[in-house]
């Protein structure tokens, strides 16, 4: 490769550090709006199967998948990036398969073991995210002792301040029929979700959109929802529940919208700092899911003075983490690093090196069409758009108490995040 | 993307089932499959 001039290399330096901070802004506004999906859910109080929350969170979850790219680039975006890697859609599918089986796993895990002790075994995810990053796309090579003691470091205290914020939260958990299954479910999940990045990380480094992977990753998703569902309950049974869920459908799938927001900058993160950063930053939605809580729902209220101190050791420790991480930026050693898995990618599915290099730089290559909308898309917006409409027609109102106060200040942080950063990605990469 | 770049179908199924990047997700998929009809 020819050596770049001193004022290519600078700016070549400088889009490289531009990007880094988006993947980091990226990260943490995943985090605020996967910590606010839990907010609708929490007005849900009828003794529902998690299996039916689950499926219609999932079916808001596709709605917003398909219409919030129709609408942000346009179907033919969708159709161009799977024309040029067709290969990535059997990825993109395998790992909506995967989320589908860990989220039922943890059904279990919570149900034998209770949140405290499943959600530390499951959150080990991001962890072997990093072991996957490494060996598959070059994440950290070449990174130094150093960025590997942030990021490594940072991640482990992040999972330790989640744990001991999942024991505050949760409560004291009666014993399950058995906890030899729940320990098993909630690792299984673990490694389905760490595993889960693998196809996240090839899509980026062989140039798809995230807008494109998730509209493929989706049909995986729902598709592996259904199935486990009927299979578990049998269809009368899920309908029957289905039909008596009617009047929260329309919280359910909120939940599942404002999940699917987050999705896409956890997406974005996952893409410009790579999975071993960007998946331990977007699961601070931990602490935003907590501040709603805690909050708005006053789920720590009449709680002991140990809860109390609980809560607020494990915020700063994943406070502390996330400040490791962000202080372990990619050198430029390791993004030549990223390079050379991208080429590897090119090379071995006969991808163009150019159009590659300039979807990793958050570009659209030479030559490649601008994005348009179509009526389709605008079909599918309305088509969307009607669905929830018609469900918040028959959603009942929430008898469950909250102080909106709290809810309407973290709700303006969320937007005030999703704005600027929604913003930023336009200039920058317009939404590549 | 020219033509000396692009693969035969038959080319991208061989490329899909000697890249170990994609067993390794299939292979955790099943392990979890057969993990939850075990403790169902």
């Amino acid at each position: 490769m020819a050596a770049l001039s001193p004022v290519a290399a600078a700016a070549s330096s400088s889009r490289s550090r531009s990007l880094q901070l988006l993947g980091i802004f990226s990260g943490l506004t995943a985090g605020a709006w996967l910590g606010a999906a839990e907010a609708p859910t929490k007005l849900v109080t009828l003794g529902l199967s998690p299996m039916v929350i689950s499926l219609v969170m999932v079916a808001g979850v596709f709605l917003a998948r398909w219409s919030l790219p129709a609408l942000i680039l346009g179907t033919s975006s969708v159709r161009a990036d799977a024309g040029r890697a067709p290969h990535l859609v059997l990825w993109a599918i395998l790992a909506g398969f995967l989320w589908a089986v860990a989220n039922t796993l943890t059904v279990y895990a919570i149900r034998d073991i209770g949140l405290s002790i499943a959600f530390p075994l499951w959150n080990s995810n991001s962890l072997l995210g990093i072991l996957w990053g490494f060996l598959f796309f070059n994440e950290l090579r070449g990174a130094g002792l150093a960025r590997w003691l942030g990021v490594l470091g940072g991640t482990l205290v992040m999972c330790v301040g989640a744990a001991i914020l999942a024991i505050a939260s949760s409560g004291v958990h009666a014993a399950g029929a058995n906890p030899t299954h729940g320990v098993l479910a909630a690792l299984g999940a673990g490694v389905l979700w760490g595993t889960m990045y693998i196809p996240y990380r090839k899509a980026y480094v062989s140039g798809m959109n995230p807008l494109s992977f998730v509209t493929f990753f989706t049909i995986g998703e729902v598709g592996m929802m259904c199935a486990l569902s009927f299979s578990t309950l049998g269809a009368q049974r899920l309908l029957a529940q289905l039909q008596s869920a009617r009047g929260v459908i329309f919280w359910l799938m909120l939940g599942g919208f404002i999940w699917v927001i987050g999705d896409l900058f956890q997406q974005y993160a996952a893409k410009y700092i790579g999975i071993s950063r960007g998946i331990p930053l977007s699961n601070t939605n931990q602490l935003w899911g907590l501040l709603w809580g805690v909050l708005v729902f006053g789920e720590l209220h009449g709680r002991s003075a140990t809860a109390h101190l609980q809560v607020i050791g494990g915020s700063l420790l994943m406070i502390a983490g996330v400040g490791a991480i962000i202080f372990s930026s990619t050198t430029a050693r390791e993004s030549s690093q990223w390079r050379v898995a991208a080429q590897r990618e090119a090379t071995r599915y006969g991808l163009s090196s150019d159009f590659v290099a300039a979807r990793l730089d958050g570009r659209q290559s030479a030559g490649e069409s601008a994005p348009s909308r179509t009526l389709l898309d605008w079909f599918l917006v309305a088509l969307a758009t009607a669905v929830f409409v018609y469900f918040a027609a028959i959603a009942e109102i929430p008898r469950i108490g909250g102080d909106w106060r709290p809810a309407a200040l973290i709700a303006l942080i969320s937007l005030v995040l999703l704005t600027s950063c929604g913003v930023h990605l336009w200039r920058v990469t317009r939404f590549q | 993307m020219s033509g000396k770049d692009s693969v035969s179908a038959r080319n991208l199924v061989t490329c899909v089932l000697t890249d170990v990047q994609f067993w390794v997700p299939v292979a955790v998929l099943a392990a979890g499959l057969l993990l939850l009809e075990w403790i169902r």
